[in-house]
């Protein structure tokens, strides 16, 4: 679980406290989530579906490096841009 | 186990898609059996992939929560 960067402040390590323990899992689900969804994306748009070999040929694997990191990116883009239309309306909008 | 079945399943309608277009039989024909062996080995190569650079991309942001120690760190660089 070492790729869970999650802000382990606070409580001393015996007080293992419900909420931390909710909070690890629902952020496990979050990043299980877009994990599956960009396996899922980036095969669609790099593996042609003729299966003339079972290995990943160079271009397939450049494209789907380009792939993950774009999908990063639009990932934070929209996240900041929601992040500033809640400020901006101050009601904070969804619950993220 | 639910991760693997997950797994399991979107594996499976994938290729079945993907290969399986004729139902003049209901056994597979060896071209749609090497297909199927094909695609499944694409496909986890491909998963391994975009894992070995999610996990990379993940030990970034690791790093940088660190450096920043003020422990916010979070996925995408979102706040919450």
């Amino acid at each position: 679980m070492s790729f869970l960067p999650f802000g382990g402040g606070g409580g001393s390590s015996q007080e293992i406290n419900q909420q931390n323990v909710a909070m690890v899992e629902q952020e496990y689900e979050a990043v299980t989530e877009t994990f599956y969804r960009i396996v899922d994306s980036c095969y669609k748009k790099c593996i042609p579906p003729k299966y003339i070999e079972g290995e990943l040929n160079k271009g397939e694997s450049v494209c789907i490096d380009r792939c993950f990191s774009k999908y990063i990116e639009v990932t934070t883009k929209i996240g900041e841009a929601l992040a500033k239309k809640g400020q901006e309306s101050g009601k904070g909008g969804f619950g993220v | 186990m639910r991760d693997f079945m997950k797994f399991y399943s979107s594996l499976v309608d994938r290729c079945f898609n993907d290969c399986i277009n004729d139902f003049t039989s209901k056994t597979l024909t060896t071209k749609e059996e090497t297909c199927i062996q094909r695609c499944t080995d694409k496909f986890l190569k491909h998963n391994e992939r975009v894992g070995q650079r999610f996990a990379e991309y993940n030990q970034g942001v690791a790093a940088q929560a660190q450096s920043a120690q003020s422990g916010s760190g979070g996925w995408f660089g979102g706040g919450r």
